[in-house]
């Protein structure tokens, strides 16, 4: 077990240094959100990676494997295509004006605080549950670790999170995500050898897996229509999520964006297949578990040596920190620049600025640990959680962010309709709906019929809002 | 087994598909 916290200790020893160095390096707003809007491609992919790879893919997977079988693992080419959109097809007219947040782009689009509010208050309550869902998948591995608490856990991730997002901002996130990105690729890479010798080979593995579940190697162990919805929410989820459009912002260029987005096609898809085989092997080890979320801790206590399972915990819990701390930074700027700073207090002076910046972050830190510490929250599935966040983003930000700059007609009145339409839709069907289709798709649709409906209907938007996005007529 | 055996190792041919589609694309997007 000390090799286990060994390994903890020295890596949180380098977080902390990280954000310390940002803190030195970090002058402006524009550092402080979004690193100097200066990175390269190295950097660029590396975040966009480790933000999207989160503690849902390494413990809510094998959760979804036990039941759905291989044929869950083909929903991973949603991703690739979905990024390649973002190179292909939305950055090079979303950049063309490099805002500090998504709802700043809404409101210079959508010419409209109001606007900005409304996407500002889906942000903030939609990345509150999800930023919880994975501090309690790191209470669940300091318990493994450290033998503590989960609680106790929770609240200690939480604080060490919130000392380095705070000081160093996005530039710390950005350096940050780097060093748990190489954590989670050699912790996974490392492990999948002993893993598949430990149960006797390849071929030894999958007839293990087959006698457990005969529907692994199938396409009948999950409907086709929640197979093909899911992949669209994974797609269009992961295209409208505000935490990778700032990336696009954050990065130096367009080349650097398209190289920096197949850098992170190849990391993030590599990552959940190598955890897609080892949640095989979890399969075969350990078929009777109450709860699938437990599968890839014990994976490394009982196939690695303490060591390298040390290095497999840090994994997960880089995964988990490089995920929070980017949604830290998105609900933070949410609240203290898009809110406070611009609908609340204008007036507010630029010193007075940098300490509700960091304030911002701490109270969106804060809040979803009181919240589980209340009760609220606790013990879902971490990946239906991600789910459900996938599906909100898509169907609030999708429409508005790309008809925003495909579509000159669009207007302000038509993006809040899409907005809220989306927004309330996908919590409906997620509760009343048919559970064969995922609440993206009809999400998705209404958020489409009333962003087109509602702009048809009401006066054209002003030059100066579209002028910048679209070339000249 | 042939079924099978297309649902574990498509998966990674399929993807290797995508990222050689990708770079031909950055590539005659810069030409």
């Amino acid at each position: 077990m000390s090799g286990q916290v060994t390994v903890f200790v020295i890596y949180f020893l380098v977080v902390f240094a990280l954000g310390w160095v940002s803190l030195r390096r970090t002058r402006s707003e524009e550092d402080y959100w979004l690193a100097g809007g200066n990175l390269g491609w190295v950097l660029g992919g590396a975040t966009i990676a480790a933000t999207h790879t989160s503690a849902g893919t390494f413990i809510g997977t094998i959760g979804v494997m036990y039941t759905a079988g291989w044929s869950f693992g083909w929903l991973i080419l949603s991703i690739p295509l979905a990024y390649w959109f973002m190179a292909a097809v939305l950055a090079p007219r979303f950049t063309k004006v490099k805002e500090l947040t998504l709802p700043a782009f809404m409101e210079a689009r959508y010419y409209s605080k109001s606007v900005r509010g409304l996407s500002a208050v889906i942000i903030l309550i939609a990345t509150v549950v999800y930023i919880q869902a994975q501090i309690v998948a790191g209470g669940l591995i300091a318990s493994t670790v450290f033998g503590i608490p989960t609680r106790t856990g929770m609240v200690g991730f939480t604080l060490i999170l919130l000392v380095y997002t705070v000081l160093g901002g996005m530039m710390a996130v950005v350096y940050t995500d780097f060093l748990q990105l190489v954590v989670m690729t050699v912790g996974v890479a490392v492990a999948i050898p002993l893993a598949v010798r430990h149960v006797g080979g390849v071929d030894e593995l999958f007839t293990l897996v087959e006698a457990v579940n005969p529907l692994t190697f199938t396409w009948e162990s999950m409907p086709a229509t929640l197979l093909f919805t899911m992949g669209m929410a994974f797609m269009l989820g992961s295209v409208s999520s505000p935490a990778q459009l700032i990336r696009l912002y954050a990065m130096k260029d367009m080349r650097t964006i398209r190289r920096g987005i197949l850098l992170a096609i190849l990391l993030i898809t590599s990552i959940n297949l190598m955890v897609f085989v080892l949640s095989l092997v979890a399969v075969v080890l350990f078929p009777a578990l109450p709860t699938g979320d437990l599968a890839m801790p014990m994976l490394a206590r009982t196939v690695l040596p303490p060591f390298l399972g040390g290095i497999m915990l840090a994994a997960i819990t880089s995964a988990m920190m490089s995920t929070v701390d980017s949604l830290l930074i998105v609900a933070g700027s949410a609240l203290s620049f898009d809110i406070y700073q611009n609908l609340v207090d204008p007036g507010v002076s630029p010193s007075r600025r940098r300490i509700i910046d960091r304030l911002g972050i701490v109270i969106v830190g804060v809040v979803p640990v009181l919240l589980l510490l209340g009760g609220v929250g606790e013990g879902e599935l971490v990946q239906f959680i991600v789910l459900l966040f996938t599906a909100l983003m898509a169907s609030s930000f999708f429409i508005p962010v790309v008809l925003g700059v495909y579509w000159r007609r669009a207007t302000r009145e038509g993006a809040a309709a899409a907005m809220i339409g989306g927004v309330t839709m996908t919590f409906a069907w997620e509760f009343f709906g048919s559970e064969a289709i995922d609440p993206v798709l009809p999400g998705f649709l209404l958020s489409a019929a009333l962003m087109i409906v509602v702009s048809l209907l009401t006066p054209p938007p002003p030059a100066h809002a579209t002028a910048p996005y679209f070339p000249a007529t | 087994m042939w079924e099978a055996g297309f649902i574990f190792w498509g998966l990674f041919l399929v993807f290797g598909v995508i990222v050689v589609a990708y770079v031909t694309w950055m590539i005659w997007v810069e030409r």
